[in-house]
């Protein structure tokens, strides 16, 4: 199933009419999308159910004041889809929760994008959007790096999702024609009456090699600055040592799902005598205890499924490269059972697959 | 690093140092909880001690304050009382948040000596971590200069006119490189007495110059506040200014007088349904997301607030540079008002929630009266 529907306007000027004609013609029960919350390009994440009130999205603004992989994730069955307008690794994140019985596909009509990336949270609050977006626009339509995205996003290789229900190509366009890709048969039902020139074309891979290409090189970049092959825990204490333990990371990350989180639960709340023997055995301690552990802990429960979203650097109070380690770690883990997260919803999470025969020299 | 000297040509911290040094030898405590440099020296832990030869690495005043000091104590004693005497030097802030979480029953200060001194305040934590060893300089310069009234601290800070003598043990006065001991109880006393330092009295100069900083925050404080006000007052201000927040819980989770383990608004309660989020949304044309995030503050403010003791935790915590701590600071200020109650101020002073007053709050008895049929009607 692939079609193409091009219409002649700019991406977002075509994406929202998409979505009035959506909400219009009651194909859906509502709109999620980014919208401007001030006159100052800040965002916020809304569920619009109102035709009057859409005027305000920004569905292609490039930033993410929140993983709407998360946000998703708190919808319960829904009778009628909500369109839903993410970039790819707030999909990812979604798929991998949808993995984890977070959340179901069947409530959403997917758009995502080609992404150039997005800008750290803190230029969303600062107002200072507006005046990076004529270069930002320039930078997708020449597959270039735009030099003030999130780290992360610089590094990012897996930025246009084949297998959300709708693509909307951007990066290498030239901004002025809208090309959205439709992968799924929902999609199709969806946007059948929709204005615009139809054709049966697949989407083409090849068209994110030159990004793809600067992309890698900038990852090798990222990963060479997070090495502590040589320092190992000691190199750790140093990256972490900072860690003011509010776990900011933990509550926006979108894989972290849990209610409470294992090392805010009591199981870590130890009893005076245990933190008294530890006093004894190492002279000092610090506290709050368990600073590193935590970020292990993490990187064990989730760095498989991580996105590589960026959202745990961006909210970081100590200015920790959270998203580059965790990203990294999960890269190596993944490698090792050829998974990539949120590729697809079929592919299981490894550690919920048993093989007879795996890793057979850890037996060794 | 340059510091002011005394005539023994000992800086302010060595002359800490020593005092707790001397302290743990003669057993007068078991151990030592003070801010050191972490290994990569780009910000502080706290760190609790028995071995004297760490305390060498103890920075006693830390230019930032990455974790309020309650906080690390409440992790040490929640669970009751422990074997060992424990001494802990602390910002007058962190004496403050540990009186309100000993109230809330979340710190056990049995076998605790808290030790205060005067404060110069602290760095904003992402200043300093963008370039430590700057910070170190502006930090030592601020002491070194008697700067009270310095900008480069944080801003709530600025406004503080609670950094001088606490509801401590001993709190430690700064004059002219001389540490004034001063001991605030009889527990306070009988270890000056052990360690033989005699308590001192003459504190006419030092109390001089701590009132007129007190005066000057004051006024800072009374300047905030009204700009403070016109954010806040209102719901539409209220709105606007936390229209940024990402609801990442940030400030709830740095914040020492927060002690819930989940907060009711991380609860599957706070997370609704489709149909209820739909609901929601059709009654209003448009919901945002992450939901509910100004109830979430206002749920803090009504929670938290009588007890906030303005240490700034939670500005400094906050990814979008929302001015919480001078919001809640500001609320704060209102609501402990109301009853007549200063958090942290006196371990003798009951929660205001927690104490029933026969007569209290008088107006608002008239304003239910005047609301009953046949009430008063004004």
């Amino acid at each position: 199933m692939n079609k193409l529907l091009t219409i002649n306007k700019e991406p977002e000027i075509a994406l929202k009419e998409f979505l009035h004609f959506l909400l219009e013609k009651k194909k859906v029960s509502g709109i999620f999308s980014l919208r401007k919350i001030n006159d100052k390009g800040s965002v916020d994440y809304g569920l619009i159910t109102d035709q009057e009130n859409l005027d305000e999205i920004a569905p292609l603004m490039p930033l993410m004041p929140a993983n709407a992989g998360q946000i998703l994730s708190r919808f319960t069955p829904l009778e009628k889809p909500i369109a839903v307008v993410t970039k790819p690794c707030e999909f990812r994140a979604f798929i991998e929760l949808a993995k984890r019985e977070q959340g179901t596909l069947d409530n959403f009509l997917l758009i995502s994008s080609s992404c150039s990336g997005v800008f750290p949270i803190k230029m969303n609050a600062s107002g200072e959007i507006e005046k990076h977006l004529p270069d930002y626009w320039e930078a997708a339509k020449k597959s270039e790096i735009h030099p003030e995205i999130r780290p992360t996003c610089k590094a990012c290789e897996h930025f246009a999702p084949e297998n959300s229900d709708i693509l909307i190509s951007l990066v290498g366009e030239d901004q002025k024609t809208c090309k959205m890709y439709l992968h799924s048969e929902k999609a199709v039902k969806f946007a059948e009456g929709f204005d615009a020139q139809v054709s049966d074309e697949k989407f083409d891979l090849s068209k994110l090699d030159p990004l793809l290409k600067k992309r890698k090189l900038e990852k090798e970049n990222l990963f060479s600055q997070i090495d502590n092959s040589q320092t190992k825990l000691d190199g750790l204490i140093d990256i972490f040592g900072k860690c003011i333990g509010c776990h900011g990371c933990n509550s926006v990350c979108p894989i972290c799902y849990c209610t409470l989180c294992d090392f805010d639960s009591f199981n870590f709340d130890y009893n005076t005598p245990i933190l008294e023997r530890e006093l004894e055995q190492k002279g000092a301690i610090r506290l709050p205890p368990d600073t590193l552990f935590f970020h292990l802990g993490r990187l064990s429960h989730m760095s498989f499924s991580c996105v590589a979203c960026g959202q745990c650097s961006d909210v970081c109070p100590a200015d920790i490269p959270v998203a580059a380690v965790f990203k990294k770690t999960g890269e190596q883990v993944a490698g090792l059972f050829d998974f990539v997260p949120g590729r697809n919803v079929e592919e299981e999470i490894p550690v919920m697959i048993y093989k007879e025969e795996e890793f057979e020299e850890l037996g060794k | 690093m340059t510091e002011v000297s005394n005539k023994d040509g000992l800086s302010i911290r060595n002359q800490i140092r020593d005092f707790f040094k001397q302290a743990v030898e003669k057993g007068i405590f078991d151990a030592v909880l003070m801010p050191m440099l972490v290994p990569a020296k780009d910000s502080y832990a706290w760190i609790l001690s028995k071995d004297k030869n760490l305390f060498e690495d103890f920075n006693p005043l830390a230019p930032i304050m990455p974790v309020n000091a309650a906080k690390a104590l409440k992790r040490y004693t929640r669970k009751g009382k422990g074997k060992f005497k424990i001494a802990v030097l602390m910002r007058p802030c962190e004496i403050r948040a540990t009186i309100e979480l000993s109230k809330l029953k979340q710190i056990n200060l049995a076998d605790i000596i808290l030790l205060s001194y005067d404060c110069p305040g602290a760095l904003p934590m992402q200043d300093y971590i963008s370039d430590p060893e700057k910070g170190e300089q502006v930090f030592n310069k601020i002491l070194n200069e008697k700067d009270w009234n310095s900008k480069d601290i944080k801003p709530v800070c600025q406004i503080c006119d609670k950094f001088s003598n606490s509801a401590s043990d001993i709190h430690f006065g700064f004059d002219d490189g001389k540490i004034l001991f001063i001991s605030n109880n009889e527990k306070g006393s009988e270890i000056l007495k052990n360690l033989e330092i005699e308590r001192s009295e003459n504190l006419n100069k030092w109390e001089k110059n701590i009132a007129v900083v007190k005066k000057q925050r004051e006024k800072n404080k009374t300047e905030s506040y009204r700009t403070i006000s016109s954010m806040v007052d209102g719901f539409s201000n209220l709105k606007e200014t936390f229209a940024n927040c990402i609801g990442c819980h940030n400030c709830q989770s740095s914040c020492p007088i927060c002690y819930c383990r989940q907060c009711y608004f991380d609860t599957s309660v706070s997370k609704p349904n489709s149909d209820l989020i739909l609901i929601r949304a059709e009654n209003k044309g448009g919901l945002a997301f992450p939901l509910d995030r100004l109830m979430f503050h206002t749920g803090r403010m009504s929670h938290m607030s009588l007890s906030c003791v303005s240490c700034g935790l939670c500005s400094d915590a906050c990814p979008v540079n929302i001015p919480v701590s001078k919001i809640f600071s500001y609320v704060a200020s209102k609501t402990q008002k109301t009853f007549d109650y200063i958090a942290g101020e006196n371990i003798g002073d009951a929660l205001p929630m927690r104490d029933y007053k026969l007569d209290e709050l008088g107006e608002l008895g008239k304003l239910v009266k005047s609301a009953e049929p046949g009430g008063e009607t004004s």
